[in-house]
């Protein structure tokens, strides 16, 4: 019985890496499989990107331009810090990711201010409170304002 | 824009086969030695051209960029021309690899062809679902191509710019070699961090295959890089276009360069250098090669001390730390200059520090992550809704110690040494890990879900190495009729010298 083991458990163990790592690849291909005809047509990242770069010829070469969204500018970190929220910073990130090497400031304390309101308007009275005025509204929750300098 | 995007790559292939034709000049053998030099020397190309494309960007030289990487290419060619007419490739070294193409190594070559297809298939569908990669990718390397790309002479303002967010202290290695593509092909395109991604990879597949056939036999060659194929989250973060995946390449290097440096005969220098660049490499590549770096000088010196003496010590470690330092000096340069304070560091106190050193809860929040996260990382990025749970799948490091037992360890002789040295640089980057995360001023928790399974899989390559170094494997004669089969870079003087030094343990 010894002698059959010492035989045949080296050959199970080649055999059971190939089973497994043969079900492994060919598992993670099925759900590849399934999950492609569901792909859309844009993925989220070049949708974004096609809507924030819209301002790249109201905006300068290089510098810097404040950013507003939905929620105040410090609550945006800290959301997905909390893992509440990710989606607040995922948008602000794009839109940097977009307009490099223009910097895109989380603050509203600039000339020109980058308003993407993708998940609902600013918080009321945010807009009056940081002097923004619109510049353009280009659809879509995407706006640049002009920040009043009496502010 | 292919072939611009073409010629970025092949002249980074081509300096980095040089380097191994340099450095290991000795390597005969046929399609695995072809096959390694290609392998190692892409990767370590693509390493050595970052810095060069660092050091023009300094100089002000970029437009000069494929005209300095040709001149380097000439340069290496000359110079391996020159050891070649030396007859310095006419040491008597030799890579035997005795077997016949039996039918358990057909049934594996299929099998792994099988493997490697599928594989690619679910590479492709996740780069459709996500062509920039996934968080990390655009929030960080990608990011910080696209600036250094398109601020032109303005580029160091970006260091300086306040995105702290972006994490603008992480070396530079991924980002250069992605905007050194778009310098050759004149303009951004989306698909070349895709495709870095999807090169290394295939690097370290190749790599791992290659090496371990030289070194052990081509079976092993065949099934460790199926644990990785195996292993979803592998493809996954190489899709994903994170610095993790070339990082895990060059700790490999770095540790099979070691290996080779002890099969070759009167241990010569040449692995320990290319070693030596790898490990800068990683150091260029992330900041975790920081840690790595050390550690493997430790081990290094302490092994050769150990066997040599003093004399080893000195020789081993000086050439080691010779092939590191140029790549170590731009990364130094980086880091004093152009880089801003870490976030891990910047908020370092000793106070907070000394606190958390005595928190027994830190130790035990971070033990228990480690041991599920051990278990599961292979599975993939970690849901945080969900929060950490055991998840192994059919593939993780349990299957690797069942392997094990159930095939028995065989170490060469040669190898007893590297083995540990291996075993040891990876325990002790564990153990750096683990402190780090004991004295990281982030939430403990956040850290620990957002980073600590990538850590693991920088590390799986390499341990997936080590394991099939120690490894017995079932003999194809007794499964197909073929006869045994090993490989050596050691000359054979004689009948059972140099090869077939075998201590088996069952």
């Amino acid at each position: 019985m010894r002698a059959f083991f010492a035989k045949y458990r080296a050959k199970a163990g080649w055999f059971l890496l190939i089973c497994l790592t043969g079900y492994a690849v060919l598992n993670l291909l099925w759900q590849s499989v399934r999950l492609y005809p569901g792909l859309p047509e844009k993925d989220p990242v070049t949708l974004h990107e096609e809507r924030i770069r819209q301002l790249e010829s109201l905006l300068p070469a290089s510098g810097e331009v404040g950013y507003a969204t939905t929620v105040e500018n410090d609550k945006i970190f800290a959301a997905e810090k909390a893992f509440q929220n990710v989606e607040y910073l995922a948008q602000y990130v794009l839109t940097q990711y977009t307009l490099a090497p223009v910097i895109v400031r989380n603050g509203p304390e600039f000339p020109l201010v980058v308003g993407n309101f993708l998940d609902g308007p600013p918080p009321p009275g945010f807009l009056e409170k940081n002097g923004l005025s619109p510049l353009r509204d280009f659809g879509d929750g995407l706006i640049l304002y002009r920040r009043d300098r009496k502010k | 824009m292919t072939f611009s995007f073409s010629s970025s790559l092949l002249t980074s292939l081509i300096i980095g086969c040089l380097l191994s034709f340099i450095f290991i000049p000795h390597l005969k053998n046929g399609a695995a030695g072809l096959a390694f030099r290609l392998f190692a020397g892409a990767g370590l190309g693509i390493g050595v051209t970052s810095c060069v494309y660092f050091i023009c960007l300094l100089a002000g030289l970029t437009r000069y960029v494929p005209a300095i990487d040709l001149v380097i290419c000439l340069v290496l060619g000359l110079l391996c021309f020159v050891l070649s007419r030396r007859g310095l490739r006419k040491e008597p070294l030799q890579l035997s690899e005795i077997g016949t193409f039996s039918g358990f190594r057909v049934l594996l070559t299929v099998i792994f062809s099988i493997e490697l297809i599928a594989s690619l298939l679910s590479f492709a569908v996740a780069f459709l679902k996500e062509p920039h990669g996934k968080w990390d990718a655009w929030l960080i390397w990608n990011m910080h191509a696209r600036f250094l790309f398109r601020s032109g002479e303005e580029w160091r303002s970006v260091f300086t710019g306040g995105l702290d967010w972006s994490h603008w202290d992480y070396p530079l290695l991924l980002p250069l070699s992605i905007v050194r593509s778009w310098n050759y092909m004149g303009g951004e395109s989306r698909n070349v961090p895709a495709l870095m991604g999807l090169l290394f990879t295939c690097l370290i597949l190749g790599l791992l295959l290659c090496s371990l056939s030289l070194l052990r036999s081509r079976a092993h060659g065949y099934l460790a890089p199926m644990i990785l194929m195996g292993t979803p989250f592998f493809i996954a973060l190489g899709a994903s276009q994170f610095a993790d995946i070339p990082f895990a390449f060059f700790i490999l290097a770095t540790l099979v360069m070691l290996f080779f440096q002890r099969r070759s005969p009167g241990n010569h220098a040449g692995p320990l250098i290319l070693a030596g660049i790898a490990a800068g490499l990683c150091a260029w590549t992330k900041n975790e090669g920081l840690l790595f770096v050390p550690i493997v000088t430790v081990c290094l010196a302490g092994t050769a001390s150990y066997t040599g003496g003093w004399r080893q010590f000195f020789k081993q470690t000086g050439w080691f730390l010779a092939g590191a330092l140029p790549v170590l000096l731009i990364v130094l340069y980086f880091k004093t200059r152009l880089s801003p304070a870490n976030d891990l560091v910047a908020g370092f106190s000793l106070a907070a520090a000394s606190a958390k050193l005595l928190d027994p809860g830190r130790y035990a929040e971070i033990a228990r992550a480690f041991f599920i996260t051990g278990i599961s990382f292979t599975q993939g990025l970690i849901d945080v809704r969900m929060g950490m749970h055991l998840n192994p799948g059919a593939v993780n490091i349990l299957l690797l110690v069942v392997y094990l037992l159930l095939t028995g360890i065989r170490i060469d002789e040669k190898d007893r040494v590297c083995l540990f040295q291996t075993a040891a640089v990876l325990l002790l980057m564990l153990a750096g890990y683990f402190f780090v995360y004991v004295m990281t001023p982030l939430d403990l928790n956040y850290h620990l879900m957002t980073s600590l399974n990538r850590l693991f899989l920088q590390l799986w390559p390499s341990a997936v190495f080590l394991f099939f170094m120690a490894a017995g494997l079932p003999e194809p004669a007794s499964l197909a009729g073929g006869r045994p089969e090993t490989a050596s870079l050691q000359p054979q003087k004689g009948p059972g010298k140099g090869k077939n030094t075998v201590k088996q343990r069952r």
